[in-house]
């Protein structure tokens, strides 16, 4: 392989710290989405089995609909605020690498965190008409993002990334 | 032996007399007024010192010299007292110094165990303020990075893929709307360069 393929297909570099685009935050969303059911179902099946051990009945979120929704949205604040106001990163945007910082690039606050969290549904209204700022934008705002004065970036290490990428060329590279 | 019989006595009364002139002669001479009369530049302007002192064996000379005798003689505190050492050290060219010494001969002399034996470790570690390391360097990144493995690979993948995918949005999106996106700001001006920095620096395949 010459070189100039190989420059060619690797990763791209010098990302970070620039507007990550939709693809990358729809990814992280998708693996936050997936967390936060995995996490609150998991937790529920030990809540139900605890209960189960205690009283010796059986609880089922079924009959308590109200209450396991309220629940799923109590924890949903928690696990998309508190991380983002820890480390302007939740699960998914770390693996996707990116993050959320405010508008001059500093990190967000807490109060920009709860702010971001709670607007964050509105974007879903009207079709998700919230999201086509990422698209048209040059800072590629959400609604939340305009509201919470919030910015999203690329924090992935795309250096350290592309040498990898290229040693591993090196590596399978026909003698 | 003489060649004539009587001639000796005669030789020998010659000398006894020669030598009591002279004596005479020397007694009477003010030798304080002779030598005020002598030019003494003029005479050792005559002299060749130079072969003079080519005659003279140093080494021989320092040889009879009793150096501890003259080293006890001397008062090196009360001289050290008259040195003014701001004065010299301000002659001195320190780098030309520098230049002359040969850094690989001292290190190779110094004892680097015995050194290290003397190094308080635990008083430095205590003094480094670790998160304060790790928040300004990449050694968290790379501490991070080098457990992983198989899942840093395929993390790269899935993140090149969805940047990739990123742009290939951009580029259309910024088509149909007929866009220039070359002067927009890449990122917040606290975590990126301007425009046209980022753009050179691009170019050049500088990473972030």
């Amino acid at each position: 392989m010459s070189d100039a393929a190989v420059v060619r297909k690797a990763p791209p570099v010098g990302r970070q710290g620039n507007y990550a685009g939709g693809v990358t935050r729809l990814v992280a969303f998708t693996i936050d989405v997936a967390a936060t059911w995995g996490i609150f179902t998991v937790s529920l099946a030990g809540i139900s089995f605890a209960f189960q051990l205690v009283t010796g009945h059986n609880l089922k979120a079924a009959g308590h609909q109200v209450e396991t929704v309220s629940a799923f949205v109590a924890w949903s604040f928690i696990y998309f605020s508190y991380q983002w106001s820890l480390g302007g990163k939740t699960i998914g945007m770390a693996i996707a690498g990116i993050r959320v910082v405010a508008k001059d690039g500093t990190p967000i606050t807490g109060r920009q965190a709860v702010l971001r969290t709670l607007t964050f549904p509105l974007s879903f209204l009207l079709f998700g008409l919230g999201f086509v700022g990422i698209l048209v934008t040059k800072d590629r705002h959400a609604l939340h993002d305009r509201a919470a004065r919030t910015v999203v970036v690329y924090s992935w290490d795309a250096r350290a990334a592309r040498l990898r990428w290229l040693a591993r060329q090196e590596s399978t590279e026909p003698v | 032996m003489s060649p004539l019989p009587g001639t000796g006595r005669a030789e020998a009364l010659a000398q006894v007399i020669a030598e009591r002139v002279v004596s005479l002669v020397v007694d009477a001479i003010d030798i304080d007024a002779l030598l005020a009369k002598v030019d003494m530049d003029a005479l050792l302007a005559k002299v060749d010192v130079g072969a003079i002192v080519d005659k003279v064996s140093v080494n021989d000379l320092i040889d009879k010299v009793d150096v501890d005798g003259v080293i006890d003689r001397v008062d090196v505190e009360k001289i050290i007292e008259r040195v003014d050492v701001e004065k010299i050290i301000d002659r001195v060219d320190v780098e030309k110094i520098i230049d002359r010494v040969d850094v690989e001969k001292i290190i190779d002399r110094v004892d680097v165990e015995k050194l290290i034996d003397r190094v308080d470790v635990e008083k430095i570690i205590q003094r480094v303020d670790i998160d304060a390391l790790v928040e300004q360097t990449e050694l968290g990144t790379i501490i991070a990075r080098s457990t992983s493995g198989v899942a840093s690979e395929a993390l790269d993948v899935v993140r090149a893929q969805a940047v990739g995918l990123d742009d290939f949005v951009a580029r259309w999106f910024n088509r149909i709307l007929r866009r220039d996106p070359s002067d927009w700001p890449k990122g917040p001006l606290g975590l990126t360069p301007e425009v046209g920095t980022h753009l050179v620096l691009a170019e050049a395949g500088e990473s972030t």
